[in-house]
């Protein structure tokens, strides 16, 4: 009898290694014919992704892999958005950091610079005139500079604006874009009165209200950098003045919007239901791909009183400080910022490009002219509020609070709260 | 009998096998969190061991993880006192009926084989004020509530929904265990409670009652831990949104962890969680007595 | 017949009728949301925010061979397919192993050893993530099945034991006993009385096993990089974009992962069924 179980085992440990033996993991260096491998890890898939700028982002990875066969090859890891730094740091911490990898600048960019886990790409950027080809020059890097080391390289930009339908403006009789807030609010009660929803927005996904959140405590001149520095506080009376301003503008708001969601707030506004939405401008891709017709309705002016401020936000490629092959990586980021790649990306995936490239705006997108425009015109930008606070935890608690807020907790509690987070999280250090 | 029954070596290869596998993927992983409970780390550089300072923010400072502590007590009570009655109601009547059963039974037990994340997307869905059930209340006249995003009251409502679409999915699990164990008791024993003018309520609870107590231990201990774990359905419902008022231990401990990358932070609320268990099922198990019935 | 049975009669039937109203009404409950899954599936992502209630103007039976190409479902079912049967396979075997030993054998430590297989079910899988990643990552099991396998067997042990050692423990006595004066060894015990004897158990544990690791995604998600060795639930998430999401395309993805589940559970839930009856006749 004891044989019989031995020999169950067995079997079933040999079916396990039979099952598993056919798939090897595959080495990630260099192989057998001398092509090196490298691995970019991103956070949408390539095959399935609606995203336009996902979509740009394979064709730039198919144009790499066929000019370089038989010298590099890139495979490419991709996860969705929410498991994406989960296992971006899983395979850190097992010392299997990608070749190559995107991430946000900001918060989520310190935790690898501060360990060493991201490459020191200064050198490269400046060797054979790269850094010049960017919009700026240096000063495109910003967000990515440490100590005046850059650690990452931007590939391109999305500005947040108001969408508006130009459409019911005119039936509301508004002729003049809003330039203040005094003008933002008579401009959403005109609307209001002439019957329609004035702002689409979703509190669902906190991210979407902090934006405009985080416009209203520029425009009240909040300084994110002494409050993380301990000199200014969230109780301050510029903070609680933005607050009220949210209270205030949020009458105008659709009446679900404490539960819509993203996609649900921007659906909204491209079927027609309200007439302004504050968003990032790679919604222009999903509001064209969803209701084409709405292209020629669709207006963008700079959000009001921000005093020419705009918030700007980039996707960024950074390299391990571990690749064995820098060479390869290099070359792999060269082709997301060469001509074809940026060209894409204004003509296509309606993103502000990051490089001097000259693209056929008539074939980009209407709205990205605009965007452009707002772009161009700002005096400086800002990151994301949720973006540019000390840790990616305090950004959370900023947005979550502003939701409190929103759905009623009064302002002095809510920024209390706020405040109380920071005291124990941010500023003890 | 007793020989047999005591055989060491029998013992030893029964077990080993699933103890070694047990030990080396599970246990010692554990161990390694109990010690980064300890540490602060982030998983990209070198743990550094801070004592207990971890636990201290934990019950000092964090009012995210008052606010789970109180939502998973909640859940833990809702979830073994409704998936008991309504399991075994449920049990109780399939088996008193014939026609129909097997399709009831594969309907309650469907949800239990999908997965929750994704009934976690479609039950978002349905709650959503723009798009779910708010619109067909509104088809009669009445204004649905914000489902998913109210904020009043101790235990708000949308761990209410939550709680309730739980229930949904999981009782068929319940069900299931209890129906198994009913079919095992032998029918010599209804029949002859039947001659003895003993009705179908009575039956159930002097003959099924006592004999399924065993598995009543075993089930509502799975319900315990299931709901102190529990994850999914919270995590794509409302992500412990909003203002972490719907945050759980399990919801928390992805935050903490993943989210912002506090690994020791995280691994002191699993130690905690992992507490709360133990202490849980030893209460079960010390209340709902198992008793020794011969079937 | 005497009256008063004929009353009986009469008022059970009424019962009768009650419950089935009772279990109608709870069934329309639970299939009305998953046939609704099916109507999205087969919408486009306007006509879905516009009217999500509506019948589908158009079938957009694209979606669907969308889903399937570009999700590359077909190779995820396969693997979770593979993944999940060794785990299930594996699980009963060494699972109900151990449970015999716990409940029915005698010896002092059998209690304190379920205390340990239990601690493992009480800690969420988040916990040992990096540690366990960290670990197979050396030994070189990430990104192949067996390194989904052996985590997915081990975490479903402990349940299985859990349940299993119940089983074990309700068989009645005598059985052991005869078998036991018949001169069976220990072993044959085992494989030929309580084992055969445990299948209500077996499909039941057997079934929960399956589900859950079928639909397991974060540990998938970390330990598999390799899109020829993804699962079904990862290759779902992959209609989650980082702006939007494409909603019907994902519930078309969804029925896709949802039909094997429901055609194994299916035979799964047959099988218990007679097991159930079996289990009432021989009693």
């Amino acid at each position: 009898m004891k044989k019989r179980i031995l020999a169950l085992l067995l079997t079933a440990a040999m079916t396990v290694s039979m099952l598993t033996g056919c798939g090897d993991s595959k080495s990630t260096s260099a192989s057998a014919d001398g092509v090196q491998e490298i691995t970019w890890m991103f956070w949408d898939d390539l095959e399935a992704t609606e995203d336009l700028i996902s979509k740009g982002y394979k064709e730039t990875v198919d144009r790499f892999n066929k000019d370089y066969e038989g010298v590099y090859h890139v495979n490419v890891v991709t996860t969705n958005l929410e498991e994406y730094y989960p296992k971006l740091n899983a395979l850190v911490a097992a010392g299997e950091t990608p070749d190559c990898f995107i991430v946000s600048p900001g918060p989520n960019l310190d935790v690898y610079v501060e360990p060493g886990v991201a490459a020191d790409l200064t050198s490269y950027l400046k060797a054979d005139g790269w850094m010049d080809t960017f919009n700026g020059g240096e000063g495109a890097f910003s967000q990515q500079t440490y100590d005046g080391k850059i650690y990452a390289v931007p590939l391109n930009i999305a500005a947040a604006c108001v969408f508006y339908n130009t459409e019911m403006f005119s039936a509301a009789g508004i002729t003049e874009m809003p330039t203040d807030w005094d003008g933002m609010l008579s401009a959403c009660q005109k609307l209001q009165d002439a019957g329609y929803t004035p702002i689409t927005i979703s509190a669902g996904t906190a991210w979407c209200l902090s934006m405009l959140a985080g416009y209203l405590c520029d425009s009240e001149g909040v300084d994110t950098a002494a409050i993380d520095a301990g000199t200014a506080s969230w109780t301050d009376a510029n903070v609680v003045n933005a607050a009220n301003k949210l209270v205030e503008i949020s009458k105008y708001f659709q009446p679900t919007a404490a539960g819509d969601t993203n996609d649900v707030a921007t659906a909204n506004f491209y079927n027609e239901e309200a007439a302004m939405l504050i968003q990032g401008s790679w919604a222009i891709a999903q509001i064209n791909g969803s209701n084409p017709d709405f292209e020629d309705k669709c207006g963008v002016f700079a959000f009001p009183g921000t005093d020419g401020r705009v918030i700007a936000k980039s996707d960024s490629l950074a390299m391990s400080a571990s690749t064995e092959h820098p060479e390869a990586v290099i070359a792999f980021m060269k082709y997301f910022t060469d001509d074809t790649a940026q060209k894409y990306t204004a003509e296509v995936g309606g993103k502000i490009p990051v490089t001097k490239v000259e693209y056929d705006a008539s074939k980009a997108p209407a709205q990205l002219a605009y965007v452009m425009d707002v772009f161009g015109n700002a005096k400086s930008t800002f990151g994301f509020y949720n973006e540019s606070l000390a840790t990616t935890e305090a950004g959370a608690a900023f947005d979550d609070t502003m939701v409190s807020i929103y759905l009623g907790t009064p302002v002095e509690e809510g920024l209390q709260s706020l405040e109380d987070f920071y005291k124990n999280n941010v500023w003890k250090k | 009998m007793d020989k047999l029954l005591k055989d060491k070596k029998a013992i030893f290869i029964f077990v080993a096998p699933a103890l070694l596998l047990f030990t080396f993927i599970l246990f010692i992983p554990i161990c390694q969190s109990v010690y980064y409970s300890f540490c602060e780390y982030n998983a990209l550089t070198k743990p550094v061991f801070i004592g207990v300072e971890n636990y201290r923010q934990l019950f000092t400072t964090d009012r995210t993880m008052k606010m789970a502590i109180k939502n998973s007590l909640f859940f833990l009570v809702f979830s073994v006192v409704t998936q008991l009655i309504a399991g075994l109601i449920l049990a109780a009547l399939l088996t008193n009926i014939k026609k129909g059963r097997n399709f009831f039974k594969n309907v309650y037990y469907l949800p239990c084989v999908l997965s929750s994340a994704a009934l976690g997307l479609l039950w978002m869905f349905v709650f959503t004020p723009k798009l779910g059930i708010n619109q067909i209340l509104a088809e009669f006249g009445i204004e649905g509530p914000l489902w998913l995003m109210d904020t009043k009251g101790f235990i708000i409502l949308p761990m209410w929904v939550i709680a309730f679409v739980s229930l949904w999915q999981y009782v068929g699990q319940s069900m299931m265990l209890y129906m198994a164990q009913i079919s095992g008791i032998s029918t010599s024993l209804y029949e002859a409670s039947y001659i003895d003018g003993c009705t179908k309520p009575q039956a159930f609870r002097y003959i099924t009652l006592p004999l399924i107590r065993p598995m009543m231990a075993t089930a509502m201990s799975l319900n315990a831990i299931g709901s102190l774990k529990f994850f999914d359905l919270i995590f794509n419902m409302t992500e412990g949104g909003p203002n972490h008022m719907t945050e759980v231990l399990a919801t928390h401990l992805y935050q903490q962890g993943f989210k912002y990358f506090k690994y020791g932070y995280a691994s002191a609320i699993g130690v905690v969680l992992l507490i709360i268990c133990l202490l849980v099922t030893f209460f079960i198990n010390k209340f709902v007595k198992v008793d020794n019935y011969e079937m | 017949m005497s009256k008063s049975s004929k009353k009986k009669n009469k008022s059970s039937i009424v019962v009768k009728t009650l419950i089935y109203i009772f279990l109608s009404i709870l069934a329309v409950i639970y299939l009305l949301p998953l046939i609704w899954v099916i109507f999205v599936s087969v919408k486009d992502d306007k006509t879905l925010f516009v009217s999500p209630w509506s019948m589908p103007e158009r079938l957009m039976i694209e979606n669907y061979t969308f889903a399937w190409s570009a999700g590359k479902l077909g190779i995820a079912t396969l693997n979770s397919a593979i993944v999940c049967v060794a785990t299930l396979l594996l699980c009963l075997v060494l699972g109900s192993m151990a449970a015999f030993a716990i409940g029915r054998m005698r010896w002092k430590l059998a209690n304190a050893t379920m205390t340990y297989f239990l601690t493992g079910m009480m800690i969420p899988v988040h916990c040992v993530l990096i540690p366990l990643f960290t670990r197979f990552s050396k030994m070189g099991l990430t990104n192949s099945r067996l390194g989904l396998i052996l985590p997915y067997l081990t975490l479903s042990l402990p349940l299985t034991i859990f349940i299993m050692s119940g089983f074990f423990k309700g068989l009645p006595n005598e059985l052991f006993e005869s078998a036991c004066i018949d001169g069976c060894s220990i072993y044959r015990i085992f494989t030929h009385i309580a084992f055969p004897l445990s299948k209500t158990g077996l499909f039941v544990t057997g079934l929960m096993t399956f589900v859950a690791n079928w639909n397991e995604l974060l540990l998938a998600m970390v330990f598999i990089s390799d899109d020829t060795k993804k699962t079904l639930p990862v290759s779902l998430s992959k209609f989650v974009g980082p702006y939007n999401t494409n909603y019907s395309q994902m519930f078309a993805a969804i029925v896709i992962a949802i039909i094997p589940t429901i055609i194994v559970y299916c035979c799964f839930s047959n099988s218990i069924v007679d097991g159930l009856t079996q289990g009432a006749v021989k009693g």
